[in-house]
């Protein structure tokens, strides 16, 4: 019941639910074991028109996380209204973070494993270990100088 | 009164050094509420300026509904150039209320957004959203205040760290630093001199939370490293409006906040003794700033009186 909900991709109704599990179970007793999914926290619902959307609770944070992401982006002077943890680095903030996280020794490698990973974030590569040596290699480079 | 009936509108230009000086010398708790507060009193009193110089200068034209004698002969002998100045504060007071409008009703509507997204989550202080964007950041509401944090970020910290992260934005939340916030934005909108005081304010409401993290989790370095790791693995671009003077540009808020976690705490008392060059330039710019604000409401203060004397009700 809940794969079937969340590969609805979003709200769904216990219509649906009860149609795409295609067994011969009674639209009550899919309502019945939704509510008991409900009681354990496992899927939430809302209220639309007449009856209820169910939605399955990993989907629920996924869904906010969606939300959440519209919000940001609407608000283009982010730090306006919302105290983020960090704000944007400027072009050389970058260097001297780095430099100033490598004067505690055991940091150094730490920022350099950082970069690495965030390379990997933006190239969307996935874990190439090559890639992130180099990048803790560079970086311990720059450190020393 | 001549020329000094223009001064609160001017006078914010002091705040500038002030802002300088408090954001280094002052423990951050002491500057952001020092900063907030003379931010208001300027703002206010620019305001009030603003709206007597409208008053005095539009009162006697035909077609405005103010009582003439608000702007009887011996009043506009108070303000020079009181016609030109009354014309020009009309639209200027326009622009300064739309623009604080509009910022309360954005603050307001991205606070009630921002809510509605997470209302279908479990109710938890720490709302954890699953996201390929790492970012954190307090959600101040009264009693729903919660801690957004996408799995990202938080994938990419170690337990103290994240620890830091939380001791950090509990700090935002319980010190209520969005007023503090959204009470100098307002001010840079009625008076663009006090736009650096906005700036600093949002520096030293992250120091504030930095230094009560570090005290949590007792220890600034580890506070340091994760706002650096944080940012190195978030590295958004800069604001546009930065880009163009990158060559000149100070080193940003992120590394000035760790190079401050990784020196000394900052005392804890809230004000250095007079005797040292650090005293001596606080208490200066403190003083100088109290004389700003006080000249600034004297000039209000004056000008309404000669308005009530003028009025004949």
């Amino acid at each position: 019941m809940l794969s079937a909900l969340r590969d609805a991709g979003g709200p769904a109704t216990a219509g649906w639910v009860q149609e795409r599990l295609g067994s011969d179970l009674a639209y009550t007793t899919v309502i019945t074991i939704l509510t008991r999914l409900l009681a354990k926290g496992a899927v939430t619902r809302e209220r639309v028109g007449r009856s209820f959307a169910w939605l399955a609770v990993a989907d629920q944070a996924g869904l906010a996380a969606r939300k959440m992401r519209r919000v940001l982006d609407a608000e283009g002077d982010r730090g306006a209204v919302l105290a983020s943890f960090v704000t944007g680095l400027g072009p050389d903030d970058e260097r001297l973070l780095r430099e100033l996280l490598g004067q505690s020794r055991d940091a150094l490698g730490e920022s350099g494993d950082a970069l690495g990973r965030s390379r990997d974030a933006l190239g969307q590569s996935g874990d190439v270990p090559g890639q992130s040596r180099d990048a803790l290699g560079r970086s311990r480079d720059g450190g020393e100088d | 009164m001549g020329v000094f009936v223009f001064l609160p509108l001017v006078l914010p230009l002091t705040a500038w050094p002030v802002a300088r000086l408090a954001e280094q010398h002052l423990h951050p708790r002491t500057a952001t509420r020092l900063l907030t507060g003379v931010a208001a009193v300027m703002a206010v009193c620019s305001t009030v300026c603003l709206g007597l110089l409208m008053v005095v200068g539009t009162a006697q034209l035909p077609g405005n509904p103010l009582p003439d004698g608000w702007s009887d002969p011996e009043v506009r002998e108070a303000v020079p150039y009181d016609e030109v100045v009354g014309r020009a504060a009309i639209p200027a007071l326009c622009v300064v209320a739309l623009a604080c409008a509009r910022t309360l009703w954005r603050h307001g509507r991205t606070r009630r957004r921002a809510h509605r997204a997470l209302a279908g989550l479990p109710r938890t202080e720490v709302a954890v959203l699953p996201d390929a964007t790492p970012y954190a950041y307090a959600l101040p509401g009264g009693r729903r205040d919660r801690i957004v944090v996408t799995t990202a970020l938080l994938d990419r910290l170690e337990p103290a760290e994240r620890r830091a992260l939380f001791a950090h934005e509990r700090a935002h939340l319980a010190a209520r630093h969005h007023r503090h916030l959204l009470a100098v934005q307002l001010a840079a909108r009625a008076n663009p001199f006090l736009r650096p005081l906005r700036t600093a304010v949002a520096y030293t409401a992250e120091r504030w939370a930095d230094e009560d993290a570090a005290q949590k989790v007792g220890s600034r370095r580890t506070v340091a490293r994760a706002i650096g790791r944080a940012a190195l693995v978030s590295r958004a671009a800069p604001p546009a409006a930065f880009v163009g003077f990158a060559g000149f540009a100070a080193p940003g808020p992120v590394p000035r906040r760790v190079a401050a976690l990784l020196g000394p705490a900052p005392l804890g008392r809230r004000w250095p003794s007079v005797f040292t060059t650090v005293g001596l330039a606080a208490w200066g710019a403190a003083a100088g700033t109290a004389v700003s604000a006080m000249s600034s409401a004297n000039s209000a203060v004056t000008m309404i009186f000669i308005l009530h004397a003028a009025t004949p009700l």
